[in-house]
């Protein structure tokens, strides 16, 4: 597999640009490198009335991991800010966990090496 | 509140991967009882001869090449093979693997067959392996990526290059074209930001264009075919309406005998990825592939224009992307747009080249379905002029002529549209 590290740094950018489309301001972003893999850890504020986008959040982020699906259309990670590519986050990752509070979020995400 | 999110396939409603691999041999097994029906085993195994041995530049229909028996064999049984291998590679099922079975399937019709399209999946697995990694994360590529395969005929069975060279020489451009497509495909897509359903197309024809630029200089200019059969319109309409009827019959009882859901694949806009399985399900996206079924061979009998090889390959390739983007509301604005244009251009809406452009145009339908059918319309219009212009940078070897257009018709458009949006973020 190639561009290891860019794919991580695609699914930060897509979450960003997600939280953006949810009237985010404060975004604090944990990338964190282990032996057996990747841990993500995006909190951010929220516009309550967008709460809709939340059930999206957690339908796509359920989505299990699909490498076939990965290798083909990584790159489409991040890449629009006019539509989500949620789903494809939920296919390059193993765990996914969510904390969400009245106006915040924490996202955090596995993927395995 | 805290949601520990279990990684699955939602909205499934009990439906098994087997049932479901199960589910798509059927229709595939179905054109290989159909190929039996109307032609006796003598005229099939002659007909997948001539089908073998020929050439496939565009446009070869496989019905007017090898009799309509033998093309609906080739297609059920490289399907077949393709399901087969999937399912051994314990591919998870999903929309992907629907459009990539169907794609086949269509182009089965009219390009890919039971000889040429392996050099192109070797070329693959050879990328994977040198890669260290499985071949089976490269399998949609390998898949959609047999577009290719006449470049491998068009040199073996070349009638001006000597047999020693022939030979070796097109199963070695087949190896590598697929040796160089998993870098190339994924690369491409931000080109058009996943608007052109077609990817592998786009990447094809710029592979096919690199190619044939060099085949040029060299002398060799590979020949376009002009095969395309006429008059089988109500025996093809009756077998392809009952295939599309049974596809909502079979997804309406797997619905739980509801519709539900359907309705909700359509507020979609089918950028990629929208993979319909994934997101509402099998059963209503199997409703799904059934409407856009009827509505495309509709289309093509509203306008007058032959139900074939080639037609048949861009109905199933609607059908397919019904699983993965495609939906009524998002691809007939392309339609319209394609319609539109045959009032005010130099072609009539019936001419082969045009009938195709509105069937596989459909990979502009995201554009409708994200910016409003107003945009969709004007994709169809101006794509139906792209497509007739860049075959010839291939030369005809990209079966995806129209992916490869869309594009450059997305390429275009998407930036121009999001300049001028008002809810950017």
């Amino acid at each position: 597999m190639k561009h290891i590290k860019k794919r991580i740094a695609k699914i930060v950018d897509e979450l960003v640009t997600y939280f953006f489309s949810m009237g985010a301001t404060d975004i604090s972003i944990n990338v964190k490198e282990e032996k057996g893999f990747f841990k993500i850890i995006l909190a951010t504020n929220y516009l309550k009335k967008d709460e809709e986008k939340i059930n999206k959040l957690i339908k796509y982020l359920k989505c299990a991991k699909q490498e076939e699906m990965e290798e083909y259309y990584w790159e489409l990670t991040g890449d629009s800010d006019v539509d989500e590519e949620l789903i494809l986050v939920g296919m390059m990752t193993d765990e996914a966990e969510l904390d969400i509070e009245e106006d915040k979020i924490e996202v955090k995400l596995i993927r395995y090496k | 509140m805290k949601i520990n999110l279990k990684k699955n396939m939602p909205n499934e409603n009990n439906i098994s991967n087997n049932t479901k691999f199960l589910i798509i041999t059927f229709y595939a097994f179905s054109l290989v009882i159909f190929g039996f029906l109307v032609d006796t085993p003598k005229e099939i195994f002659y007909g997948i001869y001539n089908i073998l041995m020929q050439p496939d530049t565009l446009i070869t229909d496989y019905i007017g090449l090898g009799g309509m028996g033998a093309a609906f064999v080739n297609s059920g049984l490289l399907t077949l093979i393709f399901i087969y291998m999937l399912y051994k590679l314990k591919i998870t099922f999903n929309g992907t693997t629907v459009a990539s079975l169907l794609l086949i399937m269509g182009f089965a019709f009219f390009g890919k067959n039971l000889f040429n399209v392996w050099f192109i999946v070797i070329g693959v697995y050879l990328y994977a392996k040198v890669q260290k990694d499985k071949f089976s994360k490269y399998i949609y590529i390998a898949l959609f990526g047999t577009a290719l395969a006449p470049m491998v005929t068009e040199i073996m069975f070349s009638t001006v290059i000597p047999i020693f060279i022939r030979v070796p020489l097109g199963v070695l451009v087949g190896i590598a074209t697929g040796f160089i497509l998993p870098p190339l495909s994924s690369y491409l897509l931000r080109v058009h930001q996943g608007f052109d359903l077609y990817n592998i197309g786009f990447t094809a024809g710029i592979i096919g264009t690199g190619f044939v630029s060099i085949f040029k200089s060299y002398g060799f200019l590979p020949s376009p075919r002009m095969i395309w059969t006429t008059g089988n319109n109500v025996i093809l309409s009756v077998f392809f309406f009952l295939l599309f009827v049974s596809m909502i019959i079979v997804g309406f009882v797997f619905n739980n005998r509801t519709f539900k859901n359907v309705k909700n694949i359509m507020k979609y806009p089918g950028r990629l990825i929208t993979d319909f399985v994934i997101l509402e399900g099998f059963a209503p996206t199997l409703i799904n592939m059934g409407i856009n079924g009827i509505i495309a061979t509709l289309y093509i009998l509203l306008v007058n224009g032959e139900l074939n090889g080639p037609t048949i390959g861009g109905i199933f390739t609607v059908v397919g992307f019904g699983a993965f983007g495609k939906h009524p509301r998002n691809i007939l604005p392309i339609f319209l747009g394609v319609y539109l244009g045959s009032l005010t251009k130099t072609w009539y809406i019936n001419d082969p080249a045009i009938l195709l452009a509105a069937l596989f145009g459909t990979a502009l339908a995201p554009i409708a379905g994200e910016f409003g059918w107003q945009y969709g319309v004007i994709a169809g219009f101006i794509h139906s002029s792209v497509v007739l212009n860049v075959g010839v940078l291939h030369g005809g070897l990209n079966l995806y002529n129209n992916g490869f257009a869309a594009g450059i018709v997305a390429a275009i458009l998407i930036p121009i549209i999001e300049a001028f949006r008002k809810d950017e973020i």
